[in-house]
């Protein structure tokens, strides 16, 4: 399965992985199978996430969108355009799927085989590939064979260099070893673009090939040249052709974009040699470029790892907040049983010692800090929950706020949209906003009784977003009134004094003045405190908006907003006490006094 | 909906069949208590309404309500201040009342058209200010006109004449609706009489009489 079903948000916006994090959006992308339009997915928005590329159409969202799993890509192919025709992105799926077919009958034999590369420098097995060049001397030294860049931190225990004997920092080898990988990944499994029945000299040393950032060596003279180039920039040799002669599917070089034929028939999933994504409105360099790196980043590999390998083994068995959610838990034999007060103590005082060197080396550099940010974020909202419990204060707003960590993920930037098309930026941030009101592991507008002034959102949105990458308040009413534009389950509205409110599309003013008068009902009945001068049974009781606003769950504003909508709508009237104003229900309207015998 | 829980203690008595007569009708505790309607316990009755709707509602309840305690006091006029203190404005045992500005609204709005003119400001003397008394027609002079000649018909006066106290104030007219009739009413409900070429008045000021035909 190259193509997968996605599954979409309230908002219309994919639902995320767990630790999938959203790293370009973009308008007006068509899709293409081969070389042929797959209609009714022409014009979307396509998200590239860290471990997906997707596909969600405009007009037929629930129906018409797909993801491509970023693990299933061979490898990414740019087109820059050319007069008419759109840039264009392909995608080729991992040949293992394809093999049965004719693009893998030149190499042959099994998906294993290494003897298609022959690049002399690296030695012939591949755990001992990688190479790490020291930046202090900048001798190459080995990877250790051991040495697994998903589950590396910074107490993993690294070599020092052969040549001067100084210990690389972490992430140089990371990086090494991970562009290894990538490069041994990409020339263990057969290449569909490779080692075709050439003209050209050697299987091996002549082969072009993708390397690790993308670009594309010459066949014949073996420079990198960048991928949207067709012919070689040295000497001149087309790279493009040489492609399309083998695959056949390549983008072929000026090909009007929209006229193009389409796909017709279902789309078959095992047929699929390459999509497209035509970027009809720009984007697609950024696009390319992070593409390029979420490729790099292999995030998806991170998602399987055991989190910290940890250094002492009597602290093989944290049960703390962060090492509770690892499935597997090394069982260490020869832990010694401490129990009772002694036992907790000093499983307390590991736990210290272990953040602390988890926190010492992370800040050791930004670099540093990224390959484990996973655990510092674990950290720092183990230590937010603490400071809360300590304090006693914590209110919603600041609940919501410590949930900002594991929120940034969903965030809609600037700088991920495309083109710098502001339309984008807000129908982005719109979806983005329904989606985490409509969250029900926040229930924002459920704790507001269903409805929230856009100017408290507005606050509570911005806090939840931990301080960067703030909305500005014309942007977010911009992006608050396209909820009806776009279908979304949220609803602007706007009351006679001016006040907005956001509110559930289901929750209407009938609804409303229903519920009011269900309550004001209840009140006949019951027995109140004071004794009322008038008749309870008959009239029941006037309420405030005070009173209104504590048992609807309401701010007092939008209490005094909802009861004179319904007194506008003549479900209630008003009485102006020396107390301030009270609402009843309407018997001027259902009692009338008429009578005037003649 | 008229009236529909009426307090069982004094029998709602039609005005004109007073048991009691009274002998200062203007006076707005007469015996008899008037039957308020259940809305006069309402306390928001005695909030003008801002919502339109309601609010007409609200002001043709008042309108009838002044109008039906007026008959039934026989007040053919209001003193707007001295009014306020009465049990028509001010309801005591929900200790709501209606504030000056808003009866004077109320009243403005009998006056209207949408009221159906049933008040009607007393402009005095050629200042033409508002004294703060107007006229509750609970029957405007037109209804009244035909009152008298409905009584002058049963009572065949036809020809003779009348004085216009003898109308207001004698024993004779106890207990006809228009007994204790403010004069100035009495003699713009004749004018129209005499508009309609149904009576004469004639005489000097203080002693008119008036003639029906």
């Amino acid at each position: 399965m190259f193509l997968n079903q996605l599954d979409l948000t309230t908002a219309l916006r994919p639902s995320l992985l767990p630790e999938e994090t959203l790293l370009f959006v973009q308008d007006a992308v068509g899709l293409y199978e081969g070389k042929l339009k797959i209609p009714q997915y022409q014009n979307g928005q396509a998200y590239l996430t860290s471990h997906r590329v997707c596909y969600v159409d405009h007009s037929e969202p629930r129906r018409n969108s797909v993801a491509i799993f970023l693990k299933d890509v061979e490898r990414p192919e740019f087109y820059a355009g050319f007069l008419k025709s759109s840039p264009k992105i392909t995608l080729y799926p991992k040949p293992s799927k394809q093999l049965t077919r004719g693009t893998a009958v030149a190499t042959g034999n099994a998906a294993n085989t290494p003897d298609g590369r022959g690049s002399p420098a690296p030695a012939a097995i591949p755990s001992v590939s990688a190479t790490w060049v020291c930046p202090i001397c900048s001798f190459s030294n080995p990877v250790p064979s051991n040495f697994d860049p998903a589950t590396a931190n910074a107490r993993t225990p690294l070599p020092p260099c052969l040549a001067c004997g100084i210990k690389p920092p972490l992430v140089h080898v990371v990086k090494a070893a991970i562009s290894a990988m990538s490069n041994r990944e990409a020339s263990t499994l057969p290449p569909p673009y490779s080692a075709g029945p050439s003209t050209t000299t050697a299987a091996g040393s002549g082969n072009q090939a993708i390397s690790g950032s993308g670009s594309i060596s010459c066949p014949r003279c073996t420079f990198q040249n960048h991928p949207s180039l067709a012919s070689c920039e040295m000497c001149g040799a087309s790279l493009g052709s040489a492609t399309d002669k083998r695959l056949d599917i390549a983008p072929e070089i000026g090909q009007a974009a929209s006229p193009g034929p389409s796909l017709t028939g279902p789309l078959k999933d095992e047929t699929i040699q390459s999509i497209k994504f035509s970027f009809r409105a720009g984007g697609e360099k950024i696009f390319f470029e992070r593409l390029k790196n979420a490729l790099v980043q292999r995030k998806w590999l991170l998602q399987s790892a055991p989190p910290i390998p940890k250094p002492r083994p009597a602290s093989g068995s944290f049960e703390d907040g962060y090492s509770a959610n690892t499935d597997a838990p090394v069982a260490n034999p020869e832990r010694s049983k401490v129990v009772g007060i002694a036992g907790l103590e000093r499983r307390g005082l590991e736990q210290r010692k272990n953040n602390e060197a988890m926190i010492g080396s992370a800040f050791e550099d930004l670099e540093a800090l990224m390959t484990s940010a996973k655990e510092i974020i674990a950290l720092a909202e183990q230590f937010s929950s603490q400071a809360n419990l300590g304090t006693n204060g914590s209110t919603e707003a600041s609940a919501l706020a410590s949930q900002s960590a594991s929120a940034l993920g969903l965030v809609t930037t600037k700088d991920m949209l495309g083109s710098g098309s502001e339309s984008l930026y807000v129908s982005e941030l719109s979806r983005n906003l329904a989606e985490w009101l409509t969250d029900d592991t926040r229930g924002i507008l459920r704790k507001e009784g269903g409805i929230v002034t856009l100017v408290d959102l507005w606050a509570v949105f911005n806090r939840a977003r931990g301080g960067v990458e703030l909305v500005s308040p014309a942007d977010f009413e911009k992006a608050a009134r396209m909820w009806d534009k776009l279908k979304l389950p949220v609803r602007l509205r706007q009351f006679k004094s001016g006040l907005l409110v956001v509110q559930g599309r289901d929750r209407t003013d009938e609804k409303t003045i229903a519920s009011l008068l269900a309550w004001l009902k209840e009140l006949h009945s019951s027995p109140t405190a004071t004794t009322a001068l008038w008749d309870v049974q008959t009239f029941g009781k006037g309420v405030t908006a005070q009173e209104t606003a504590e048992r609807f769950g309401w701010s007092v504003g939008v209490a005094t907003e909802e009861l004179e909508m319904a007194e506008e709508a003549g479900a209630l009237c008003r009485e102006q006490g020396l107390d301030g104003i009270r609402f009843w229900e309407n018997w001027l309207v259902k009692m009338p006094f008429q009578s005037l015998p003649t | 909906m008229t009236t529909p829980a009426l307090p069982p203690g004094p029998s709602p008595t039609p005005p004109t069949a007073a048991s009691t007569p009274t002998l200062a009708p203007s006076l707005p505790n007469a015996p008899p208590t008037f039957p308020f309607p259940p809305i006069y316990a309402f306390p928001p009755f005695f909030t003008l309404q801002p919502s339109p709707t309601t609010l007409s509602s609200q002001l043709s309840s008042w309108s009838a309500l002044i109008q039906s305690y007026c008959r039934h006091h026989r007040i053919f006029a209001l003193t707007l201040v001295d009014a306020l203190a009465t049990p028509l404005f001010n309801n005591t045992s929900i200790s709501r009342k209606l504030s000056l500005a808003d009866a004077r609204r109320v009243l403005n709005w009998m006056a209207s058209a949408e009221g159906g003119h049933r008040a009607e400001w007393i402009t005095t003397g050629k200042g033409g200010g508002e004294a703060g008394r107007c006229w509750v027609f609970w029957k405007r002079p037109e209804e009244w006109a035909a009152v008298l000649e409905e009584w002058v018909e049963r009572t065949a006066q036809k020809g003779s004449v009348v004085t216009l106290y003898e109308i207001s104030e004698s024993d004779v007219t106890r207990r006809e609706e228009f007994h204790g009739m403010d004069g100035e009413l009495l003699s713009r409900s004749l004018g129209v009489c005499v508009k309609r070429g149904k009576a004469q008045i004639f005489g000097g000021e203080g002693s008119e009489g008036v003639k029906f035909f």
